[in-house]
This record gives structure tokens, C-alpha cells and sequence, in this order.
């Protein structure tokens, strides 16, 4: 090297700090929201080209909406037909692939009533762009 | 190498405390709100990120003002003589 | 010497060397080709989003072919071929031996793209350019995904030809009184480079031949129909294609290093420092594939390590930037072409570190996963960052292959417009990820702040057209009219640095050239 380089080991430092904070934080949110409450209501969520259905834990079924009370927690158990697809609610950050073969579990808990969408993340052919439902929360 | 100290005492210094903070503010007998969580982790990230983009920004734009050959504090570099950069 | 429009050299004796140099002129034409037709891909694309409906595409089809063509063609037959066009004309310069390692095998891994191309345009598979199973295996039609899976086929051995040459003429060729820890930066990304490349490789190409035999019905690794895991699938290529992303950055990482030194008037700051990050970073390209499959049900533990991992990268790139810009401090900095393009690239560069660390911080990706804002990700680096270095040493090498000037104006103009063509889009796409848009849509719902942004992006997409087409016009008419350039300091900056670049070939170049 020839010359002096503690600039530049200083600099790694603090980048390395600095990650190792990104990485601490990350890990606090995603143990905090990772595990389902024991009281969440299952929801069975099938994927198919190009449409959702829902089943409640009562048997009740919905194509293409759900229903579902505020303040209470659910645990969607989804699974897919065909394809990959994704169940994602953007207002609530729920998203999970649903993959043939797979059961994959992702919880939320909805707080504020009203309709929102629910649309597929993940690219599953011809219609995928309009692979949407409505999601209806009704006040508690 | 002292400076491997460096991000050790940072880590003690501030990681750890965060670490704490993060778990003592979880409220018992209410559902976590998920999307709140998230939300609030995407914005401490992207204050760092804007802090150390701007200061990362900053450092180009002032170079490429002040080390500019037009500028009129332009010095040549003594590795200029020698020809072979 | 190579492309010397006055003194044209018939065609076929470009075509038929296998020459270092030329074989790199035809990596160079081909892969500037590839950008503009993908780039006539992105366009049609952009259009289409304008606005919810359709607009000039008809049917979700032709979209999603063009979507995968796009990013096949940009990564593959661009990003891929214009690094090897550069490392061709000046690896073995910079190592000192007379050609590359195996000549005939570089001519004959340059010729396998033509072919495999070929494919790619003529088939326009629709499954993305990770033809993620079981889509690829039970859905996709039939024509066109075998022939993308041939193509990437050929690409795949051809990219490894390529390496093996690479590190054969580094680390065998080089001249005796070299040491390897001497070997110049730009020299030293592609042996990075070329090792990331061998060791990736391979695993695609078993997984591809999986997809294969499973779309022919004769196995069913990927199908769950018959007991297989899709999800394997995404496993081998990612192990291959987050690798490949450190492939395409380390080059473009090596052309920055060769040229602002060159523009500050100033060594490098650290050439220990910028290999030992090569080197790291070649390794850690090795940790980080799954943090693309957060969300396919992988566990907290699974996610934490692969989160680790990503995050270890980052040290390594930061560490080129401050090698860049403590390089810069205390030099006399000339802005033409090159160097702008260079200084941008870092610029964005972070940009892009950034959005990568967001990513890969696990809850994050429940916001960005597979929406606009992993677009606009990934653009910033193989556009801002990659592309930006790699258009930056076309110019810087425009000299070389035809002994003549740019035209600097419209270098400048290209620039700038890119620049801010590549900020307005790429940065609306990660804010309109937040918005929770999709990738890969056809259509969306009338959401008035889509429509705004995607107008935006539409618009800035337009603006790096705009520019695009005014490199292609500096190219075609400074390679035939442009000022004949000074060989031995073509930017004046005062150093004799170009001239081993410039000396005459005893291969092509008789003498009295």
C-alpha cells in the first residue's frame, strides 16, 4: 500500500455498525410479527388461475371476497391449485407465495374496518394483472 | 488494529439499548399491529439511509465542485509530471 | 487499429479472427445492438403502463413475452457481452501476453450468442426471465420456452468459455515480472468476475435441463403434480443469478477504477483495498441467494442467515466507493464523457446498496416483495450502476477502436439525460412499490397515484430514449467523421498512460498503418 489507510478502516467500521443495527432492528420486527397469536381464526386461502376463494373455520366459503371482523386476529393457511401465485393485502402487508404442494401461514390482525384489495404479488401468467378480490372488514 | 473496536463499542452502545427499547414497548393482551410495525422499522431505515445517502451525496457534489480542473483552486497533482498516471 | 472507418477492413476478416480485439469489437457491436433492441422492448413497454388500459400491446400475452425478452436481453446478450467486449480489448494488454489464453475458444464463445439470441427474440418465451416452475413447466407454450431454455443453454457455456479464458490469460498468461497482487484493477474485477461465473454456472445449467426433461414429461423435479418441489427450482437459480448480479457489477467496478484515476490525475487510492474487495465480495456472492425467496415460507432462521448474508456484501462495496472518492480527493478532475458517467454511476450506486439493504431487512420485504419498488431496485443497479460504468467506457474507449474523437457535446448531452431520465424513473418505480403495484402487470385499477407515477416513469423512460438515441447517432458518425484522436492522450490530461493501449498490433496492423 505505501501509505496510511486508518481513513478507510474507519469508514468500514461505522458501515459495519451501522449494518449490524439494520440487522439487529430487522430482527426485533420480524420476531415480534412472526408468530400467530393462539386464538387466530384459520382461514384457507386456494389460489388458482386466475381468481381466489376463501374458506372459514366455520366452512363457510367466499370466491373472490372475504369477510373477515375487525380486531381479531387470522392466520391464512394458503395454499395454490396450479401455479405460483401470491396473497397479498397491501394496506395490511400481508403477503405470502402460495405454491402447489405447499401450505404457507402468514397472520395479521385487521384494525380498521372498510374494503380494501387483495391482489397476486407473484407472476402467475396470461390475467395475473387483474388476479384481484376484496377484502371486506367489518366494524367490531 | 484498535480499530476493531470501533463496531463493538458501537454495538454495546447502541444496538443493545435499541434491542431493549424495541422489546419493552410490546403491549400485552393486544394483536400486534403488523403493518404499524413494518411501517415504522421502512422509516428508521430510510432515515439512516437518507443520512448517509446525503452525506455520501454531499461528499461527490462538493468534490466534483471543488476538484474540478475548472475551478480556479485547481492545483495539478504531483503524479502529473511523472507522465505514466 | 480496429474499426478504422477510413481504412475499412473487409468484414469477413473481422468475423473470421479470433483475435482479442476483434473478437472484443464483436462482443461490442452485438452487445450495443442488444441494448437498443432491448431497449425497444422497455419502451413498448413503458408505453403500454402509460395508463390503465391497453395501450399499444394487445393482449397480456404479447406483454409478458416482451417483459421476459427484456430482461433476458438486457442481462444476457447486453450487460454480459459488453463486459466481455472490454475485458477482450484490454485484459490481455494490461497482463502484457499478445492475445487471450485460447483465441479459437473466445471466437467460438462469442459465436454461441449470435445463436443463442436467436432464440431468445425468435421464441419470446412469456415466464420471466426466472422461468419460475410450475408456470414454466405446465403453463408456458410450448415453442417458445424451449427455445429460451436452448438459448440460455448456450449462453450459460459460452459465459463459462468466456471465464476459463479469463482466468487462464490472468493468471497464466500474465508477463513473469507481474505479480499477481501488481495485476491493474480492471484486470483483477474480471478474474473476479470470470471465478464468481465458473462456480455459479453450473448449477443453472443442471436446473435448466431439470426444466427441461420436466416440461417433456419425463421428470417431474419441479412438478407437484407428480411429487416434485417448485420451490427447488428457485433455489438453483437463484444460486446462480445472485452471483451473476456480482458477474455483471464487478466488471462495470473495474472499468470505474480504470477511468477516474485516469480523469482525477491521481493513482488509485488503495489497489490493496480494491482487490481485497474483489476478492470478498466473490466469496460473500455466495451467501445471499435465497434473500430473493423470503417469501415462498421460509422460516425466521432460514431468513435471518440469508439476511446476514446479504448485509456482508456491503462492506465491500462501500469499500470501492470510498476507494473512488478518496481516489478523487486532491486531483485536478477532468469531466469529459467517461468521467461523468463514472462519477454518476457511484452516485446511484448507492442508491441502489441501499434499496438492496431494505430488502433484504426481513419485515421489509412484506412491503417491497415483488412490487415496483424491486424494479426500481434492481434498475438502479444493472442501469445506474452497471450500465452507467459500461457506457462511460465505451466512450473511454472510443479512441481506442476507432482512432477517433466523440463527438464531447453530445456525450455530455447523453449523460445528462440519462442521468436524470434514470432518476426520475427508477426512483418513482421504488416509491410506487410503496404504493403496493405489482411487477409484471399488464393493466392496473384506476388508483390515481399509479397513474401518476407510472406517467412519471413512463416519461423518464422516454427521456433515457432520447439520450440513447443521441449515443447511437455520436457513434455511427464519430466512428466515420469524427476528429482524428490524439493515440497517445486522447483526453488531454497529460499522461502516457493510453498509449499501451494504443500500440500497434502485430496481428492485424502491418506496419505503415
Amino acid at each position: 500500500m505505501g501509505h496510511s489507510n486508518w481513513p478507510e478502516w474507519i469508514y468500514v467500521a461505522v458501515v459495519i455498525a451501522l449494518l449490524v443495527y439494520v440487522g439487529a432492528e430487522a430482527w426485533n420486527i420480524e420476531n415480534l410479527i412472526d408468530h400467530a397469536p393462539e386464538d387466530a381464526e384459520i382461514i384457507k386461502v386456494t389460489a388458482q388461475q386466475w381468481f381466489w376463494s376463501f374458506e372459514h373455520a366455520d366452512g363457510t366459503k367466499e370466491i373472490g371476497e372475504l369477510h373477515l371482523k375487525k380486531d381479531h386476529a387470522y392466520k391464512f393457511e394458503i395454499h395454490s391449485k396450479d401455479v405460483n401465485h401470491n396473497f397479498n393485502i397491501p394496506e395490511f402487508l400481508v403477503l405470502m407465495d402460495a405454491v402447489p404442494g405447499r401450505i404457507n401461514t402468514v397472520w395479521f390482525s385487521p384494525n380498521e374496518s372498510g374494503e380494501f384489495d387483495i391482489q397476486c404479488r407473484e407472476y402467475c401468467g396470461l390475467i395475473h394483472y387483474n388476479m384481484r378480490a376484496k377484502l371486506f372488514v367489518e366494524g367490531s | 488494529m484498535r480499530t476493531i473496536w470501533a463496531p463493538i463499542i458501537l454495538i454495546v452502545l447502541f444496538a443493545t439499548p435499541m434491542i431493549q427499547l424495541v422489546f419493552a414497548s410490546e403491549t400485552p393482551g393486544e394483536y400486534v399491529n403488523r403493518a404499524q410495525e413494518i411501517w415504522n422499522l421502512f422509516f428508521r431505515m430510510m432515515t439512516i439511509a437518507f443520512v448517509v445517502g446525503g452525506v455520501i451525496a454531499g461528499t461527490i457534489v462538493w468534490q466534483v465542485w471543488r476538484f474540478r480542473e475548472s475551478n480556479p483552486k485547481a492545483k495539478p497533482t504531483p503524479y502529473e509530471d511523472k507522465g505514466d498516471l | 487499429m480496429v474499426l478504422t472507418l477510413a481504412k475499412p477492413r473487409p468484414i469477413w476478416q473481422i468475423m473470421f479472427s479470433t483475435h482479442h480485439t476483434d473478437v472484443g469489437l464483436m462482443y461490442l457491436i452485438f452487445s450495443i445492438m442488444a441494448l437498443f433492441i432491448g431497449g425497444a422492448m422497455a419502451i413498448a413497454i413503458r408505453v403500454e403502463l402509460f395508463a390503465p388500459g391497453a395501450q399499444i400491446i394487445a393482449d397480456a400475452m404479447t406483454f409478458n413475452r416482451l417483459f421476459t425478452s427484456h430482461g433476458t436481453t438486457m442481462i444476457f446478450l447486453f450487460l454480459l457481452p459488453s463486459a466481455s467486449a472490454v475485458g477482450n480489448y484490454l485484459v490481455p494488454i494490461m497482463v502484457r501476453y499478445k492475445d487471450m489464453a485460447y483465441p479459437k475458444l473466445n471466437a467460438i464463445a462469442f459465436w454461441m450468442i449470435p445463436p443463442a439470441a436467436a432464440l431468445v427474440w425468435l421464441g419470446m418465451a412469456d415466464f420471466g426471465w426466472y422461468a419460475n416452475p410450475p408456470y414454466s413447466v405446465i403453463s408456458a407454450p410450448a415453442p417458445a420456452a424451449e427455445m429460451w431454455i436452448f438459448g440460455l443453454k448456450i449462453l450459460g457455456i459460452s459465459s463459462v468459455l468466456g471465464s476459463i479464458n479469463f482466468v487462464v490469460t490472468i493468471l497464466k498468461c500474465k508477463h513473469p515480472d507481474m505479480s499477481i497482487g501488481k495485476v491493474p484493477l480492471l484486470a483483477w474485477s474480471f478474474l473476479a468476475a470470470s471465478t464468481i461465473a465458473i462456480m455459479a454456472i453450473p448449477t443453472f445449467a443442471a436446473g435448466l435441463l431439470m426444466l427441461l426433461t420436466d416440461r417433456l414429461g419425463a421428470t417431474g423435479f419441479f412438478n407437484p403434480l407428480v411429487g416434485g418441489d417448485p420451490i427447488a427450482y428457485q433455489h438453483l437459480f437463484w444460486f446462480t443469478f445472485h452471483p451473476e448480479v456480482y458477474v455483471l457489477v464487478i466488471p462495470a467496478i473495474g472499468m470505474m477504477y480504470e477511468i477516474i484515476p485516469r480523469f482525477s490525475r491521481r493513482p488509485i487510492f488503495s489497489h490493496s483495498s480494491g482487490v481485497f474487495a474483489f476478492v470478498l465480495l466473490s466469496i460473500v456472492a455466495f451467501a445471499s441467494w435465497a434473500h430473493h425467496m423470503f417469501a415462498t415460507g421460509m422460516s425466521f432462521t432460514e431468513k435471518t442467515v440469508f439476511m446476514v448474508g446479504t448485509l456482508a456484501a456491503v462492506p465491500a462495496s462501500a469499500m470501492h466507493v470510498f476507494n473512488f472518492l478518496a481516489t478523487m480527493w486532491n486531483g485536478r478532475i477532468k469531466f469529459a464523457t467517461p468521467m461523468m458517467w463514472a462519477v454518476g454511476g457511484i452516485a446511484l450506486f448507492f442508491s441502489a446498496g441501499a434499496g438492496g439493504v431494505v430488502n433484504t431487512a426481513m419485515p421489509l420485504d412484506f412491503i417491497t416483495h415483488d412490487s415496483y419498488w424491486v424494479v426500481g431496485h434492481f434498475h438502479l443497479f444493472v442501469f445506474g450502476t452497471i450500465a452507467f460504468g459500461t457506457i462511460g467506457f465505451f466512450y473511454y474507449l472510443f479512441p481506442y477502436v476507432t482512432r477517433r474523437m466523440y463527438n464531447e457535446k453530445l456525450g455530455v448531452v447523453h449523460f445528462i439525460l440519462s442521468m436524470v431520465g434514470a432518476s426520475l424513473t427508477f426512483f418513482t418505480q421504488h416509491l410506487l412499490g410503496l404504493y403496493g403495484m405489482p411487477r409484471r402487470v399488464f393493466d392496473y385499477p384506476e388508483i390515481p397515484e399509479w397513474i401518476a407515477m407510472n406517467q412519471i416513469i413512463s416519461i423518464g423512460a422516454m427521456i433515457i430514449l432520447v439520450g440513447m438515441g443521441i449515443f447511437l447517432v455520436n457513434l455511427i458518425y464519430s466512428s466515420a467523421r469524427g476528429k482524428p484522436a490524439n493515440m497517445n492522450d486522447p483526453f488531454g490530461l497529460g499522461g502516457k498512460y493510453y498509449y499501451p493501449y494504443s500500440q500497434l498490433n502485430p496481428h492485424h496492423d502491418k506496419a505503415g498503418y
